[in-house]
């Protein structure tokens, strides 16, 4: 499903350069859950962001369900993103002024889903991450765990073919992670793609495999099964 | 997708107060000035345009021109012979009107009071569309003792509109004459320079219709329709010849009399269309024709609204761009789930778009409320259902979708054009100088400074105007106005008037301003004002005598052959010695000797330069003033004394009187309605600059927190955190006042060049409306900045 090749990534500001990504070459299966392990700074997120298509590459190649996408413009990166891919983030990034309904359906307002179709998805997925009951309340109004349920709700609410997680539990207790962590793999049980950047071991032994990054490069990769 | 975007708006909106309120306020008062301004031009420009024959009306007007063919002054006015003369020999004239005012007194029982006419040819139904009531339009004007009445004259009169055939009597000469009614008009639109009450065939003898000198004596207004698509330079060249032809004769004549003096006294005949009127200083609607207007009101109300606007929408895009920090996780997260760039400006436009439309319906009702109010300001009768026009509703709506534009692209543009992963990781900044947002409140700020030192300005000048020594005494000076008495009648008034020991003393005097020509010497000739008085006057009006003697008595030669004349006058006569100067009227054969200099004085408003003056005491000249002093505080009693004695002595005539002081301060009226709208402006502005700035303040400490709490933690005092938080703010403005203090010098100075006296600009002027500026802007900023200071930072580390 992914394939990157020595993609490399240099961030420039007026006096310093800091190369995020180094020649990286990675590869991700179509089913697979894929957990991205590595200290702070070390291109994790980069490699994420790259993969979901909310920046591009200065250099190599990414290609996305055998498609070249690296130099794709931002109209063909969004539009391509918003078929396939959905986001889970530590800090939630729900909006504000939006209910947990409203919230889960923007995906679908976005790629033109009719009303009725809408509500008949959004509700069904609201049931799955058990926040139906919630549907009306606006976020500020819910726990760390409700809301990242939320969020993952939002993520999948599209069928994408891939779930990009960064560092998913990571504002939440143990208890409210292992629930989360529980329907990421419940998801890739039913055969959605999962890419996961974590600092946390535990939560790296939900996936199938572990790259460890370093200074923007790979170092090892674990299979666990 | 857009019941998402409203969704969003609208709860914005209603979370942040502080912000829909600065925007709403903002835009609203902006919207509803610049409604009104609509109205106002649109009123301006639709004068007389509701007469069919608009386009092809004219004015005759001329241009001076001396024996050397220099061009002089243009004159509105012309006569009795140019109407008719032209008509008959320029065949691209359809028809001609003369229109003349006048004024006379109207009987109904025994009561007499004054009433103001109109005089036309009976063709004036024809030119111009003034839809009767009752009555034929094209002979209501024929018979000379026929008289049109308007809708309110005649329900005035006779309480209905049904009165033709009826009588009304006017004073004609000595009597009161029978006026038959032939025709009932429809009130005159408000947007028309023409406005009667009473319509009177013109009074023109046999004798003024073929007396050719006529070709020389202006007071009325000529009207004329020509044929459509004439050539307007060839009529006005036909005329010319035709005039230069037919005025041979008169100019022969003159000569015997007047000298070679004639030569100065010819004129060129210009056209001037009908619709330009109104808004013409050079040829202005008057002698009967009302509401002359100045283009420049429309343009500095225009410009006004359009500051105000302009300050609403600066607003709304500082505000929008300042707040984009809290709402770039949104648009964030928007471009995360698939929303591009072109969805965000659209969201971002709606947003603005919602809040115009809220500012627009409160505009509407704003204008509503405040249409009374304006209509005495302007001296307009406008009225909210002007709205319902479809032009004005295209205006109002093109307005509404400028200011959304204008108001929302920008916002729009930059909001739409974050990064989602600038925004999602807390990497993002509203870094750079912002120079945008600068520049815009120094913009703000030089326009609401530049208003209020023209506000100051006008009131110093009017301060000035009002308060400036006239150089003779106002004060319980009673003016009744005498209807061109003798002076025989006028010396019994007084006589009668001095037996009541309230009254200090009378001072007749011609009624309105005259003016004239003499010789000063024997090759000089200059033009003065011409006053009848009698020995009392100076004395009454405590005018000082500085060369020579006043009017006495004792000297019966005085009424005979004396005149006084002012400084103004020896200085132009160019006289070293006035005493016994001889003043020659050569047209009347007449040399008057210069007995006394009167020091000048403002007989007219100080917005009019003193010019030279003259007094004489010839019996013969009418006295249809009378100047009374009356004891202070016997007011009342005094008045009372005086309107007896009148009505006992003239019966039959309209009886009325002013306070000559109360008279001078409303000579000022126009400056003091200017004066009013420009600082209406100024409050207005200032007040929508300050609620953007307090808006800016509390975005700017609310992004500040964290380094105010690091400032008080490192031992900061509050006194060091306003400064801090107020000084940037404080800069803008001082910036935005060195750009505003010299363009409103340069403004100021060019306005107060109308008026020959005026104020000098001083610094003061100019540094109190700084500190005032300034001192509000440190007000608005400071509120902020000290609830920033005092605020606990152990909250503000701990959250961030």
């Amino acid at each position: 499903m992914i394939k990157i090749t020595e993609l490399e990534k240099v961030y420039r500001t007026e006096e310093v350069e800091t190369v995020a990504l180094n020649k990286l070459s990675i590869e991700v299966k179509e089913g697979e859950f894929v957990a991205v392990m590595g200290p702070s700074g070390c291109g994790k997120s980069t490699l994420l962001n790259i993969l979901g298509m909310l920046d591009d590459p200065d250099d190599g190649s990414f290609v996305f369900n055998g498609i070249e996408v690296a130099h794709f413009n931002e109209r063909k990166r969004a539009d391509l993103r918003k078929n396939n891919i959905g986001f889970v983030f530590q800090s939630f990034n729900l909006i504000d002024e939006l209910t947990v309904f409203e919230n889960v359906e923007l995906p679908l307002i976005y790629t033109g889903v009719k009303t009725a179709e809408r509500k008949k998805r959004v509700e069904e997925v609201l049931d799955k991450v058990q926040i139906m009951h919630r549907r009306n309340h606006y976020p500020q109004q819910l726990s760390g765990g409700q809301q990242q349920r939320v969020a993952v709700a939002r993520a999948v609410v599209n069928h994408p073919k891939l779930i990009l997680a960064d560092e998913p539990t990571g504002n939440l207790d143990s208890n409210n992670g292992n629930e989360v962590m529980a329907l990421l793999t419940e998801l890739n049980e039913q055969g959605t793609t999962i890419v996961m950047v974590t600092h946390s071991e535990h939560d790296a032994r939900y996936s199938h495999r572990i790259i460890r990054m370093l200074d923007g490069q790979t170092v090892t990769e674990n299979i666990l099964i | 997708m857009f019941k998402n975007y409203f969704k969003i708006a609208w709860r914005n909106l209603s979370r942040n107060k502080i912000y829909s309120f600065i925007n709403i306020a903002g835009l609203s008062i902006g919207l509803a000035c610049a409604m009104l301004i609509i109205l106002y031009v649109k009123d301006e420009v639709s004068y007389d345009r509701f007469h069919k024959n608009v386009g092809n009306i004219y004015r005759i007007t001329t241009q001076g021109i001396d024996k050397n063919g220099v061009k002089g002054r243009k004159d509105p006015n012309t006569g009795y012979l140019q109407g008719p003369r032209f008509a008959q020999n320029v065949p691209e004239i359809k028809y001609f009107v003369r229109v003349q005012s006048g004024s006379e007194n109207i009987k109904t029982g025994t009561e007499v009071k004054d009433q103001d006419l109109l005089y036309a040819d009976s063709t004036f139904f024809d030119v111009f569309s003034f839809p009767l009531i009752s009555g034929n339009p094209h002979t209501c004007l024929k018979d000379p003792s026929s008289v049109v009445l308007s809708e309110e004259a005649a329900k005035k009169q006779f309480g209905t509109t049904d009165v033709i055939g009826k009588i009304i009597m006017l004073k004609d000469d000595s009597d009161f004459v029978p006026h038959t009614v032939t025709a009932v008009a429809k009130k005159c639109p408000q947007n028309s320079s023409i406005k009667f009450e009473m319509l009177l065939p013109i009074r023109e003898s046999k004798e003024d219709a073929s007396n050719s000198q006529n070709w020389f004596n202006f007071f009325l207004n000529t009207f004329v329709v020509l044929n459509s698509n004439a050539n307007i330079q060839a009529i006005e060249s036909k005329m010319n010849r035709f005039y230069n032809d037919d005025s041979k004769s008169a100019i022969t004549s003159l000569r015997a009399q007047f000298g070679d003096d004639v030569d100065n006294w010819k004129s060129i005949y210009l056209l001037q269309p009908f619709l330009d009127m109104h808004m013409s200083t050079e040829l202005p609607a008057q002698n009967g024709l009302s509401d002359a207007s100045n283009p420049m009101y429309s343009y500095i109300l225009s410009g006004i609204a359009l500051f105000i606007l302009l300050i609403a929408c600066i607003n709304f895009i500082n505000l929008t761009v300042a707040r984009s920090v809290k709402r770039a996780k949104e648009i964030g997260i928007r471009k995360v789930v698939g929303g591009e760039r072109k969805q965000l400006i659209i969201q971002f436009l709606g947003e603005s778009f919602l809040l115009c439309t809220i500012a627009f319906l409160l505009a509407i009702i704003l204008v509503e409320l405040v249409l009374p109010v304006f209509n005495s300001l302007s001296n307009k009768a406008l009225a909210i259902s002007y709205l319902f026009d479809v032009k004005l509703v295209a205006g109002y709506i093109l307005l509404f979708l400028i200011t959304s534009l204008l108001a929302g692209f920008y916002p729009a543009l930059i909001l739409s054009s974050y990064k989602p992963v600038q925004t999602l990781y807390s990497r993002f900044n509203l870094a750079g100088k912002n120079y945008l947002q600068k520049s815009l409140v120094v913009l703000q700020f030089a326009l609401a400074s530049f208003l209020i030192i023209a506000t100051f300005t006008i009131y110093s000048q009017f301060n000035y105007l009002t308060n400036e020594k006239l150089g003779y005494d106002d004060t319980d000076l009673v003016v009744v106005n005498n209807n061109f008495k003798s002076h025989e009648q006028a010396q019994l008034f007084k006589i009668e008037l001095l037996k009541d020991p309230n009254i200090v003393s009378v001072a007749p005097r011609n009624g309105g301003q005259w003016g004239t020509v003499a010789k000063v010497s024997s090759d000089s000739t200059i033009q003065f004002d011409y006053e009848t008085v009698d020995e009392a006057y100076l004395p009454t009006l405590k005018i000082p005598v500085i060369k020579g003697r006043n009017f006495s008595a004792a000297f019966p030669s005085d009424s005979a052959n004396s005149v006084l004349v002012n400084e103004s006058f020896v200085k132009q006569a160019g006289w070293k010695n006035p005493i016994n100067q001889t003043v020659n009227f050569w047209y009347n054969n007449k040399k008057y000797n210069v007995i006394g200099v009167v020091k000048d004085y403002h007989y007219q408003p100080l917005n009019q330069k003193i010019s030279p003056q003259l007094f004489t005491m010839k019996k013969d000249n009418s006295f249809g003033m009378v100047y009374i002093k009356i004891k202070p505080n016997s007011a009342a009693a005094s008045l009372k004394t005086i309107q007896k004695t009148y009505k006992q002595l003239f019966p039959v005539n309209p009886y009325s009187y002013t306070f000559k002081s109360e008279e001078n301060v409303k000579s000022y009226d126009a400056e003091a309605k200017w004066k009013q709208i420009m600082l209406f402006g100024a409050i207005l502005t200032i007040f929508i600059s300050c609620i953007g700035l307090f808006g800016l303040s509390v975005l700017s400490a609310e992004k500040r927190t964290k380094e105010i709490g690091i400032r008080k933690v490192l031992g900061a005092s509050v006194q060091g955190v306003v400064t801090i938080l107020s000084k940037d703010f404080l800069k803008l403005v001082a910036i935005s006042l060195i750009i505003s203090i010299p363009v409103s010098y340069f403004v100021g100075n060019k306005w107060l060049q109308n008026y020959p006296y005026r104020i000098t600009q001083s610094w003061w002027l100019f540094a109190s409306a700084a500190v005032l500026v300034i001192l509000i802007a440190l007000f608005t900023v400071s509120f902020q900045a000290i609830k920033a200071a005092i605020a606990n930072p152990v909250k503000s580390l701990r959250t961030e």
